[in-house]
Order: structure tokens, then C-alpha cells, then sequence
């Protein structure tokens, strides 16, 4: 049935379509939405569990420990809280706990501007954790996407054996739209490793072999263990090539997502846009062929040129950075701001 | 046999010689096989410490968490299958310092789950500095001059709820801590059993002691039995007090 739907309640309706049956939270605007669902959802249906946790820590950790019992497990939070959750994901990926983090992105850092909308956890989603590791992320900018989104996170996360970030921002999360989530047909990834109370594995944050024994010692080992894992990640993001390019031959390349990719529809008589929705890893192929096709490329961000970074490091040419900071996105204020960036270069 | 719950082909073990860990690990092992527990029913949580590392000894799923982070991992098991036993081992830094706003919560919630702290008053792994559990006036790596602060009440954090089971045995008293850790796996929600144990290499050198034996010698002389049904366990005194069993 057609209904009034809002950005953060289609993530929840879409995990529960991906089969979640965990969910740990501490509440942080403007994610909150999404602890309060699992509240009730929990209350509604004794196989979901819910858990209001003491901290963003104990959150993020019990839904590892869930998720290592048998359980499909997420949690969602916003810039502060994914701080928090940075160490945890990194373990995740270690151990090979597939799980899904939500962040409905507000204005940083520390407690920054509450909740105005922005993008400033773009880098963070990826490089937020120690070491090297290779997270999939997705950015959705309709209430339709959260849920396909939601849904594709947790089939990555259980293909990839790791944590998946889905970002959001408050003005997603808070966007409402007519839409018929029942109507939506989605393929779910059925969990395969069996859960906790059922072998002799041994699920552990320090390097390991395939045999869980400990390899703390051999940089060769970790060498080709790395490549390993980045292959891995790669094999899986490549089932998941979302994007979306509108085409106009002749004029400049926006790049956008999010928020921001909403905000610039009136403007798209007069410039390309090119839309990654999965962010992380970046479609290096499509990028790159595309902004080919394009003169000057804007990367429009509610941040100060991170995914800009990123561009350029793949098409290796200079990208016009157009950053619209501060949580206030009118059409005008972009438009100003793209005009301005335009005519200084 | 007990030795079956355990990777004996990994032996020896990670820690020192005199080290009071493998003998908290003797005593779980025969416990737990003792209660018939195993691979399909159970389940062992380590924090990142010298202690956590015992997880990685027992031959079913083991969790080895990040530092501190034992408690919501293991919350995390139990909420996803209640039939699961729990069992939490891990260092008196991991649980009470950096772990410590979840110890304050778990035992809120009573979740049903059995902790094993192994209390050598020091940080081990990273060399023996000063902890929460570190007496006042010990000397460390980090407190030359004597630790600053009185320890954690552990428990009297640990008895602030309506019901709670706390135990404080040592390495040296083996038939009562494998009782300690039999009571703590049974208890029907948050157990926590205090085990004074020996650091000899980052801990007890620096203390006077030559070996982890004379460490052990130094509990039996110190410790004293508590009657059984105390309601509190006075200073070095080793036993369990507990309340509230009946309540579901
Ligand atoms: C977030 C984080 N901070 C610090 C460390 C370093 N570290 C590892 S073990 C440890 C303390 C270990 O002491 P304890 O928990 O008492 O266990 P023990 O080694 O004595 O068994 C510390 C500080 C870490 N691994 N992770
Ligand atoms: S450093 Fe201390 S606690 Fe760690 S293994 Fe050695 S003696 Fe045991």
C-alpha cells in the first residue's frame, strides 16, 4: 500500500526485510527514529531483541556479539556516536562479523551544529577505524533507497562477512515520501556461517590464518592476508554498482549525492549529474568514463572536499570542490555557491 | 577429561612461567566439564589483556574482543540465544577500567552471564602499570612513587543492585575457586568471581617476589576463608556472597 513514508523508518523497514533480528542503540538525533522502530518492533515480535545500550561502545559491540550468535544485527547512530563505534568496525573487519551501521550524518565535529544535515562523515566511513581495511558504503538520497539500500547493506555485509556502513544524513533521514514498501521486490542473502555454541572457531581482532591460528609475527603473511581482504571486499562490492548518471552532453558534471543530489534537482537542465550511491570503494570505472565525457567536473559536498579528494585521486585531473557547509541547503545558496565556484576558475 | 576442552597442541601457552592465568584456566576447564559443558552449549569471551588470551585455549567458539568490550559482546551472545552459557575471562584492567561502564550495566540488566576477573592489581600485557584494582601505595611502572588512588570496591560496586553474586577466591585456593566458577556458571544472571592471582613478571618482581610460587604462597598465607552465608566478605577474606536467586 502507498503510504507516507520517512527516510529513517524505510532503513528500519528494510532491515527487517533483510531479516534483522538484532538491533543495539544509545539515542543520537537524527537517528533516533530508527532506535525507537526497533522498540516497538521488539515489543511487537519476540524474535526481534532490542537493546538500549549504555554508550555507542557497548552498542556497536553487542551487535557484533549478536551478530556472532546467529543473529542479522545493526545499530544506527550519527557523527558522535560513529566516532565512538570507529574501533569496533575495525574489529568487525578483522573478525569477520557481518553486521550494519547506520549514520544519519549531522554537522561536526564534536557535537557540531544539532542535527543540522551534512556529509562530513564521508572519510570517516572508510578510514574511521586503525589500520587498513576496506568497508562498503552506501548513500542513498530518497525514502525508496533508504530501504533498497538498507536491504542491500546487510546482503553485502552477510557476502562480505563484515561491517557495512549505510550513511544518511537529517535531511534523508527525515525526508517523507509516498511510497509502497510491500510493492518492492528486493532479494535477501540468507546468513550461511553457522552461529556461536556450534564449533571450535576462535573470533578474535588479532591477525589470523583461515584455521584461526594467531599471526602476529609474519609481515608477509599480512601482506597477501591484506590483499586477501581488499580482493574479497572488491569481489563483493562489484555485485552492488549503484550510481546514477543523467546525462548532458555539452554542459558540466555535478557530482552529488545524498542531500545535496536532491537539493540541485531544479538545476538539472543545465548540468550533468553523476550520483554514486555506492560511495565506498568508488566506482573507478564509471568515473572515470564518465567524467571523461565532461569538461569541468563539480564535486558539490556538505563537507570540505572529501569525496572531492577521492575523485581526483581516480580520474587524475583537478575537480571544481564546491563545498556547502553549515547545514543550510536552499537551492539558492547552492545555485550561489555553484556559480561563484564556476567563475573564479 | 577436562584437557579435551582445551587446544593442548598450542601449548605452551602465551604466558610467563608462574604466571597465575593457567591455573584460573585448569580450574574453568575442569569446571566446565565437570557441568558438561561444551561446543554445542557454551561459549568463552576474552578481552584483549594476558587473561582475554585464554579464550583462545578452549576448544569450542571463543570471542577474543577488543579491550573492554567483553560484556557487550557477550550481552550481544546471550539476547540471540538465552541457552547458551556465557563465560567471560578477562583481566581486572579490561573489566573495571576500560570496560567499566559496561560492568556497571551488565550487572544492572542481570545479565545472566558468568565473569571471571583475574585480579593481578597491574595491566599485564602492556607491562604493569597502575589499575583500578591496584593497592594504594603499590608501586608500578606508572606509580613509581606508589599508586595515588584506593582500589575499586568491586564488591561493593557489585552488590548495589537488589540482586547480585559476587565470589573472591585465588589461584592458590583451587578447590574453592573451581566452586566459585561452577556457582558463578549455575547463578541464574550476572556473576562475578574476583580471582587474586600472580603477575610475577610485570607485577610481583618489582614487589620482592622471586617466583610466581612464593607469589602463591603469599595468598595462602594472606587469604582467609569466609563462614559461608556472610552478607559482605571482609578485607582477604575469600568466599561468595549472593542474593536473590529466587527472584526470576
Ligand atoms: C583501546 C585500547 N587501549 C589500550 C590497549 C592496550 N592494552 C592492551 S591490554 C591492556 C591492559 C591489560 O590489563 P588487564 O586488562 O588487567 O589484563 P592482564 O594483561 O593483566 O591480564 C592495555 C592497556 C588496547 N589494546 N586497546
Ligand atoms: S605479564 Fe604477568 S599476567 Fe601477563 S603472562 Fe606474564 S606474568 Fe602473566
Amino acid at each position: 500500500m502507498k503510504r507516507l513514508v520517512q527516510g529513517n523508518e524505510a532503513v528500519f523497514a528494510g532491515a527487517v526485510k533483510a531479516g534483522a533480528t538484532y538491533f543495539a542503540g544509545y539515542p543520537i538525533s537524527p537517528s533516533s527514529e530508527i532506535l525507537l522502530l526497533a522498540a516497538q518492533q521488539a515489543a511487537r515480535s519476540p524474535d526481534f531483541h532490542f537493546l538500549q545500550a549504555e554508550d555507542e561502545l557497548a552498542a556497536i559491540n553487542q551487535v557484533l556479539g549478536a551478530s556472532l550468535a546467529g543473529g542479522k544485527a545493526f545499530t544506527a547512530t550519527s557523527g558522535p556516536g560513529f566516532t565512538l563505534m570507529q574501533e569496533a568496525i575495525g574489529w568487525g573487519h578483522q573478525a569477520e562479523v557481518p553486521c550494519v551501521v547506520i549514520n544519519v550524518q549531522r554537522v561536526g565535529p564534536g557535537t557540531g551544529m544539532p542535527t543540522m544535515p551534512a556529509q562530513g562523515d564521508i572519510l570517516q566511513s572508510q578510514y574511521g577505524s586503525s589500520g587498513d581495511y576496506y568497508p562498503i558504503v552506501f548513500y542513498p538520497n530518497s525514502v525508496a533507497e533508504c530501504y533498497r539500500l538498507t536491504v542491500a547493506a546487510f546482503n553485502a555485509a552477510e557476502e562480505s562477512l563484515s561491517p557495512v556502513v549505510l550513511l544518511s544524513d537529517s535531511f534523508v533521514g527525515h525526508l517523507n515520501e509516498t511510497v509502497d514498501l510491500e510493492a518492492m521486490e528486493v532479494e535477501v542473502v540468507a546468513r550461511q556461517r553457522p552461529p556461536l555454541g556450534t564449533g571450535n572457531r576462535f573470533f578474535t581482532g588479532l591477525v589470523h590464518d583461515e584455521e584461526g591460528r594467531i599471526r602476529t609475527a609474519d609481515a608477509l603473511f599480512y601482506q597477501s592476508w591484506l590483499g586477501k581482504v581488499r580482493e574479497k571486499r572488491d569481489g563483493v562490492a562489484a555485485r552492488y554498482p549503484f550510481y546514477e548518471h543523467r546525462e548532458r552532453p555539452g554542459h558540466d558534471l555535478i557530482i552529488a549525492f545524498g542531500i545535496l543530489s536532491r537539493v540541485i534537482a531544479p538545476l538539472l537542465d543545465d548540468f550533468a549529474l553523476f550520483r554514486p550511491i555506492r560511495i565506498f570503494p568508488p566506482l573507478v570505472r564509471e568515473l572515470r568514463s564518465i567524467t571523461q565525457e565532461y569538461r569541468r567536473v563539480i564535486v558539490l559536498e556538505a563537507n570540505d572536499g572529501q569525496y572531492a579528494q577521492v575523485v581526483e585521486g581516480i580520474v587524475h585531473r583537478d575537480v571544481i570542490r564546491v563545498s556547502v557547509v553549515g547545514g543550510r541547503f536552499s537551492a539558492e545558496r547552492v545555485t550561489t555557491a555553484l556559480k561563484q565556484a564556476l567563475t573564479s576558475v | 577429561m577436562f584437557k579435551d576442552l582445551l587446544k593442548t597442541h598450542l601449548f605452551p601457552t602465551s604466558w610467563c612461567p608462574g604466571c597465575g592465568i593457567g591455573g584460573i584456566m585448569a580450574q574453568l576447564a575442569m569446571a566446565m566439564d565437570e557441568m558438561g559443558l561444551n561446543q554445542s552449549n557454551s561459549v568463552v569471551v576474552g578481552g584483549i589483556g594476558c587473561t582475554g588470551r585464554m579464550a583462545g585455549y578452549f576448544n569450542l567458539d571463543s570471542v577474543y574482543t577488543l579491550h573492554g568490550r567483553t560484556l557487550p559482546v557477550a550481552q550481544g551472545i546471550k539476547m540471540v540465544n538465552p541457552s547458551l552459557k556465557v563465560i567471560i575471562i578477562s583481566g581486572d584492567g579490561d573489566l573495571a577500567s576500560i570496560g567499566g561502564n559496561h560492568l556497571i550495566h551488565a550487572l544492572r540488566r542481570n545479565v545472566d552471564l558468568a565473569v571471571l576477573c583475574n585480579n593481578n592489581e597491574v595491566y599485564g600485557l602492556t607491562g604493569g602499570q597502575a589499575g583500578p584494582t591496584t593497592p594504594q601505595g603499590t608501586p608500578t611502572v606508572s606509580s613509581p612513587d606508589g599508586s595515588p588512588y584506593e582500589p575499586l570496591n568491586l564488591q561493593g560496586l557489585l552488590k548495589t543492585g537488589s540482586r547480585y553474586f559476587y565470589a573472591r577466591t585465588t589461584v592458590y585456593h583451587q578447590v574453592h575457586l573451581k566452586r566459585c566458577i561452577k556457582e558463578a556458571i549455575q547463578w541464574p544472571g550476572f556473576a562475578f568471581v574476583d580471582i587474586a592471582s600472580q603477575c610475577i613478571e610485570n607485577n610481583g618482581r618489582r614487589l620482592g617476589f622471586k617466583t610466581g610460587y612464593e607469589m602463591l604462597a603469599m595468598f595462602r598465607d594472606k587469604y582467609k576463608r569466609a563462614p559461608d552465608g556472610v552478607e559482605s566478605l571482609a578485607p582477604l577474606e575469600i568466599g561468595l556472597v549472593k542474593r536473590g536467586e529466587e527472584q526470576p
